[in-house]
């Protein structure tokens, strides 16, 4: 069989030439493409070998990314550490592999002695699940620990962790998470997008707080609410002129770090989460608001030697005053009838306008994820209006006390506490509410209560302290107002002759006779001599601090 | 030139920059890899080293926890608190300093 036929192939007829003519401009087409073709691979070549010769190609658009936390550190104003992120570890079993149940939850036990050996051994045993979690919040030790033990089966899955150095310190401040993080409490709910979105740029969030003076706070909070017996207590320091609080302390203190072990009453902030009747600390406001209303003057002198009678309502004075009174005597000696006559001169309406723009009827504004609100309701006649010139009838928190007395170093400016540092440039928000006139002589009259007044307790030789102290009665729901019981207080500014700092302790129901002169002026002057070096100022030789 | 030894040239040419670039492009994947997996493994020790980092830094701030320092000082130096140590009169604070230091003429 011939494959071809010698005519088909070598002798072509003319139509065949005719069609191969046909076919050149499809050649053409075919040459066009294999040159396409070439020119494509030719170029792909060239690349490839570029890629090959000229290095890593992935270093130019990967970067080292910054380590990364889902919660940013929380440092003081000088950059201490508060607060952190730490690696932890989960402890995870798979069962299938678990050789010896019981064997391995008694190993286990060995290093967690608290763990329930019983229940491990359930879980170990529990074939039907692929992963069980044994125990959350691993160090790095325990994980090692368990690690040397060589256990089949048993795992570990990385988490992270919420650690705060200082422990008890600022703990009411701080506040603390979850174990997965989630924000329970305190700054770390107050802030918490703040430090989420700084976590995950690798920043800080840096707190007004200097840990210095936050301890010398704390530590003498502490030794006056047990001498004193107190239920709880707060004190706040604020840089009046920013507004930054230096140091925020509430008393009972818990660890942050193990937040879980300490009930709800001690976890409770007692600076802005608690509200209380202030007392007398609210009298300078109220000489002030006279002064300002000019319902009264400087040279106004008051004879307050008998009780006061509102309405069948009868005020009186611990110690009456002898004689005529002028509004410093109201206030060193802590007059309840001058300040209620000044009050019921002023007028219900009025008296709530100052309240108001002093920041006493509104919750505080500090970042603490919250801030109780006041109790202030609207006065009814002339008894509340009077008891209101006193301190009574208006419950507020320590927090906002501590606001309303930056008036007295801001020439009758307001300005309000936060927590957040603010650079020394930044614009300060105040608000007028006196006159710097009448700021400047209530101040004196705030320097003679410690002088010579019923503040005493809380000058410092050298630091010029002026103040109020208050000693308001509990109210007991059936009793009324019981005098065994009381909220003790001081709230003042210093250095008086250019007062830059206010400061206030509270101590919550002290015993009979715990006035806020006898149980909070003194807890003012030791944290005060302790911590005037770290404010830059000077103190004069006296006596010890105990 | 003869059309076949042309063609036969040209597909030489195109098989070896095929081969090139198949060579080519196990070279660059096999390097692009490798130092994907350096890469990986640099993260991981700076992952490390920043865990590593920051509870030292937890260990530092605990260390010198106001407490701490306090507490030492009392056991160790027996300063305490408000005691004569820390609030010296200007006199007893000037005999502790160092003497002052001479002035130099460009001062």
């Amino acid at each position: 069989m011939k494959p071809l036929g010698a005519g088909t192939v070598f002798a072509p007829r003319e139509s065949a030439i005719e069609a191969l003519a046909e076919a050149a401009p499809a050649r053409n087409r075919v040459r066009f493409l294999a040159l396409g073709i070439f020119a494509v691979l030719l170029l792909l070549a060239g690349r490839a070998v570029q890629l090959a010769l000229s290095g890593d190609p992935l270093a130019e658009p990967r970067r080292v990314a910054i380590a990364a936390t889902p919660r940013a550190d929380i440092v003081d104003r000088n950059g201490v550490l508060l607060a952190t992120t730490l690696r932890a570890y989960v402890l995870t079993a798979t069962p299938s592999r678990v050789w010896n149940a019981a064997e391995t939850a008694a190993a286990l036990h060995r290093v967690f002695p608290d763990l329930d050996r019983a229940a491990t051994v359930r879980r170990l045993s529990d074939r039907s699940r692929q992963l069980v979690y044994l125990r959350r919040s691993l160090s790095e030790g325990e994980r090692a620990q368990v690690h040397e033990l060589g256990l089949a089966g048993i795992g570990f899955e990385a988490e992270n962790r919420r650690v705060y150095p200082q422990g008890a310190m600022a703990a009411h401040v701080l506040g603390f998470t979850d174990i997965d993080l989630n924000p329970l409490a305190g700054v770390e709910r107050g802030l918490d997008a703040q430090i989420r979105a700084a976590g995950e740029a690798g920043r800080t969030v840096r707190l007004s707080l200097d840990v210095r003076i936050q301890y010398a706070l704390e530590t003498e909070l502490d030794a006056a609410a047990r001498a004193a017996g107190a239920s709880s207590a707060a004190g706040v320091l604020l840089d009046a002129r920013t507004g930054e609080a230096l140091a925020l302390a509430s008393w009972p203190r818990f660890n942050a770090n193990d937040a879980g072990a300490a009930s709800d009453t001690v976890r409770r902030d007692r600076v802005a989460g608690d509200v209380h009747e202030l007392g007398s600390t609210i009298k300078p406001f109220t000489v002030a608001m006279a002064l300002q209303e000019q319902v009264t003057s400087s040279g106004e002198l008051f004879d307050l030697s008998q009780p006061f009678d509102i309405d069948g309502h009868v005020i009186e004075d611990h110690q009456p005053i002898r004689g005529l009174a002028s509004l410093r005597d109201i206030l060193a000696r802590s007059s309840n009838v001058g300040a209620a006559r000044l009050a019921l001169r002023l007028g219900a309406a009025r008296q709530r306008t100052y309240l108001e723009r002093l920041g006493l009827t509104q919750p505080a504004r500090l970042e603490l994820g919250y801030n109780e609100a006041p109790l202030a309701p609207r006065t009814r006649g002339r008894r509340d209006v009077a008891g209101l010139g006193f301190g009574y009838g208006l419950a507020a928190t320590p927090a906002a006390l501590a606001g309303a007395y930056t008036v007295f170093a801001n020439q009758g400016a307001v300005v309000a506490p936060t927590l957040i540092a603010r650079a020394p440039d930044a614009e300060v928000e105040r608000r007028q509410v006196f006159t710097p006139d009448v700021t400047r002589q209530v101040l004196s009259y705030l320097r003679a209560a410690v002088v010579d007044g019923t503040g005493r307790a809380a000058d410092v030789s050298g630091l010029a302290v002026a103040g109020k102290t208050g000693t308001a009665e509990k109210w007991g729901a059936q009793s009324g107002y019981d005098d065994s019981r009381n909220f003790s207080s001081f709230a003042g500014v210093f250095p008086a002759h250019d007062p830059r700092y206010v400061i206030v302790v509270a101590l919550d129901d002290t015993r009979e006779g715990a006035a806020g002169g006898a149980v909070a002026a003194p807890v003012v002057a030791r944290t005060l001599r302790r911590i005037a070096p770290m404010l830059g100022l000077r103190l004069e030789p006296g006596p010890a601090a105990r | 030139m003869d059309k076949a030894l042309l063609r036969r040239g040209f597909y030489a040419v195109a098989a070896l920059i095929i081969a090139a670039l198949a060579v080519g492009l196990y070279k660059a994947k096999t390097d692009a890899a490798r130092t994907d997996a350096h890469v990986r493994r640099l993260q991981q020790q700076i992952e490390q080293s920043e865990a590593d980092l920051r509870a030292l830094r937890a260990e530092i701030a605990e260390l010198e926890s106001p407490a701490r320092i306090e507490a030492l000082a009392e056991d160790r130096l027996g300063v305490t608190v408000g005691s004569e140590s820390a609030v010296l009169p200007e006199a007893a604070l000037a005999r502790r300093l160092p003497p002052p230091r001479p002035q130099r003429r460009d001062e």
